[in-house]
């Protein structure tokens, strides 16, 4: 770089900047960088912008109390409690301002938080400013940065070491030992607002609130989650090792397809029935994610323990089979138990049912509903207009399905398999190579009695070899 | 290790204050119980406070406090570990909340009393650690006091993970991890405060409780419901009993010096 080139950090121009950020930084009192975009703190700017883009979760006044406030889990902060999960600092001290500007920017993945990147980044520092104002915790206790090492990058990373830390350091209590948020206190965390948590399942990068990169994995182990359950690690490991469990943990995350369309694979001979016949292996894999369906209030009733499911598809000339793979932390035999519905939009229907969130309802159009009862280690096919009268069916015996399941550390795996025209039940739907067919997924976990998970619609399409 | 198990048995509880003549008076009236005495149990111990004391000490008055619980006691729950092995398997014997502890006379275990007040003056924070244990998957005391800016050090004798999840209003929160056994941690809480919940995520059934006064005057109950708080300077003050589950009351109370003064107060299942 040539001296005092334009982007040298020597340049007078640059160098004047840092006076007025210096000037900045001294009146907020923060200790840390400030991006040169920063304005003076307006608060009555930060305040509108607030009323604007932030209330309607967060409340009027930041009390966490907005009218959408209920029907989300997790519940927005109550900001005027000045309690922050995704910092850098020590447990017990506020975030410093660049780690609400930097929630603010990226939103929480996995929660209701949007990003707000569309807003621009002086509206972002109003916004923070006015945060600050909200609760006096930030004029009582300055931030605390925790001790950070340098990244050892992901081929320096010691993952041996890093899944010994996991283990010694009692990850899996909640997390459970393979990550799938099923660890034996799992079931019984409640947040510092009395309402039930559950950990984060560390096999779904992609719902880690603060961020699946090594990075803010390793800021999370040892600031903690002020707020939930989540403690603070410093004082148990160095920093280097938090890097170390940090990439160990990122390895546990499974690569996700949101595929749209689901494609089959068509096979001459038999489909697979088995949970773990090789031949899945060779099938698209397609994630769906699911949502809780809110009850008549619009409220939760409790934290959604299943957030995902994946299939795969293969077909012959008769039949489609699917393998389902979700998590579920426990394994519920007994009434409530454990089920799972492959649903599909018979020919005619489409369009009508726009989401399962709202389905059943009172003149919905019936759908075909492959349930299988972990119960009953059974599956059948019914077309019904609501869920009940399929879970709990009738004298009337419906058509079997053949399948196959398997629990195992917190995953089901299921096998179900289906005629592509079945002659019963009558209005089936009908699977073929000419158009596609909508379908979607409900879970049930019986140790989450009342909760039923559901995903969007998505296609499958049968692929030809 | 070695510091840690050493201070896990010998259980350095609540400091007590000492009189002008530079011996302690008394220890906190808490006392080994029964079903503490099977693992890394505490045994209290008084020590002498290096700071400067309020009163002569032959004429510091004595508060003989008993606390008593009306009406008809609930059954102690029966805590359920088996989330844990580890936890589970520290308790051969079925083992009981520690909620609400009467004894046959009614005394009222675990309740917090002093002096909320009355004091002048300044009493700098002993030196000497008050000593919270997770042991048996249980905080050892259940209930205890500490000085404003007294060290607190938090031992998990346990060989599984504690969280010491500590959440006060006025004070510092905190959320802190204690994985291995052995493992040591010292806190302050810089304010008074009455009372701090500890609580850890892990177990959820742990649960204790700090008074954090600015002064030595607190004490709290054994299993008889009985407690002394000694060294006090002749005086009217308030004194504030609490209990986690029937709340506070409080009595104002004079003494003069070289006075010892029964005090009693009773909580009401109603």
């Amino acid at each position: 770089m040539r001296p005092w080139s334009s982007r040298s950090p020597f340049h007078p121009a640059v160098l004047t900047h840092c006076v007025a950020v210096t000037l900045v930084l001294w009146v907020w009192g923060s200790p840390s960088l400030v991006a040169a975009e920063r304005p003076a703190p307006d608060l009555g700017a930060g305040k509108d912008a607030y009323r604007q883009h932030c209330a309607r979760c967060h409340g009027a006044t930041g009390r966490g109390d907005g009218v959408d406030a209920k029907r989300f889990y997790p519940r927005p902060r109550d900001l005027a409690l000045g309690v922050y999960k995704f910092r850098s600092t020590a447990s017990g001290t506020p975030p410093t301002d660049e780690n609400l500007f930097q929630t603010i920017s990226q939103g929480l993945p996995g929660s209701n938080m949007p990003d707000w990147q569309h807003l621009d980044e002086g509206v972002r520092w109003q916004i923070v400013a006015y945060l600050r104002s909200l609760s006096p915790v930030f004029e009582k206790v300055q931030p605390a940065p925790v001790q950070l090492a340098d990244d050892p990058g992901p081929a320096r990373a010691d993952h041996a070491k890093g899944k010994a830390l996991y283990e010694t350091l009692g990850c899996a209590a909640c997390h459970g030992s393979a990550g799938r948020a099923n660890g034996p206190s799992a079931g019984g965390l409640v947040d510092d607002w009395g309402m039930p948590i559950r950990p984060a399942n560390l096999t779904q990068g992609w719902s880690y609130r603060g961020g699946h990169d090594p990075r803010s994995v390793m800021l999370r182990v040892l600031t903690g989650i002020d707020g939930a359950g989540m403690p603070s690690y410093a004082e148990a490991l160095s920093p280097e090792e938090a890097w170390h469990l940090a990439y160990y943990v990122t390895s546990l995350q499974e690569p996700v397809h949101w595929n749209l369309v689901a494609r089959a694979v068509r096979v001459d001979d038999s489909l697979p029935s088995a949970v773990d016949d090789p031949r899945w292996a060779e099938a698209d894999r397609t994630d769906l994610q699911l949502d809780n369906v809110v009850n008549a209030t619009g409220e939760w009733a409790s934290p959604p323990t299943v957030n995902a499911a994946s299939l795969e598809a293969v077909y012959n000339d008769e039949a489609i089979a699917f393998r389902f793979t979700w998590d579920d932390p426990t394994q519920d035999l007994h009434a409530p138990h454990d089920g799972f519905a492959l649903l599909l939009k018979p020919v005619g229907s489409e369009g009508d049912v726009v989401t399962l969130q709202a389905w059943p309802s009172a003149g919905a159009p019936p759908l075909d509903v492959c349930y299988w009862s972990a119960e009953r280690g059974t599956a059948w096919e019914a077309v019904a207009t609501d869920f009940d009268s399929v879970t709990t069916p009738s004298v009337s015996t419906p058509p079997f399905l053949q399948s196959a399941s398997g629990y195992q550390d917190g995953r089901w795996r299921m096998v179900v398999q289906r005629a592509l025209h079945p002659n019963h039940p009558r209005g089936a739907a009908v699977v073929t190579t000419e158009a596609f067919t909508s379908i979607a997924v409900a879970v049930w976990d019986g140790g989450n009695p009342g909760s039923r998970a559901v995903s969007s619609w998505i296609d499958i399409a049968l692929r030809e070899p | 290790m070695t510091r840690s198990r050493l201070l896990s048995t010998v259980g350095v509880i609540v400091v007590a204050i000492g009189c002008g003549s530079g011996k302690p008076q008394s220890a906190s009236a808490q006392a080994r119980s029964p079903e503490h005495a099977e693992v890394g149990a505490p045994t209290q111990l008084a020590l002498l406070s290096e700071s400067p004391q309020p009163a002569s000490g032959h004429s510091a008055a004595t508060i003989q406090g008993v606390v008593r619980l009306s009406g008809t006691a609930p059954q102690r729950a029966l805590v359920k570990m088996s989330a844990d092995p580890v936890c589970q398997q520290q308790h051969a014997e079925p083992f009981y909340s520690e909620e609400t502890v009467v004894d046959e006379q009614g005394g009222l275990k675990n309740v917090f009393v002093y002096v909320k007040q009355g004091l002048t003056g300044a009493f700098p924070a002993p030196a000497e650690p008050v000593a919270l244990d997770q042991s048996g998957c249980w905080y050892r005391p259940h209930v205890f006091g500490v000085q404003a800016d007294q060290p607190l050090g938090i031992i998990n004798s346990d060989a599984t993970l504690h969280n010491v999840n500590a959440k006060p209003t006025l004070n510092q929160p905190f959320n802190i991890a204690q994985p291995v056994k052995g493992m040591k941690t010292t806190k302050k809480f810089a304010k008074p405060e009455v009372m701090v919940k500890f609580k850890c995520n892990v177990h959820p059934w742990m649960s204790a409780y700090a008074g954090v006064v600015d002064h030595p005057f607190f004490g709290v109950t054994d299993e008889h419901g009985a407690v002394t708080i000694s060294g006090l300077p002749a005086g009217t003050y308030v004194l504030e009993a609490w209990h986690e589950k029937y709340g506070t009351q409080t009595q104002t109370v004079t003494v003069a010096d070289g006075e010892t003064k029964p005090i009693e107060w009773t909580f009401s299942t109603q």
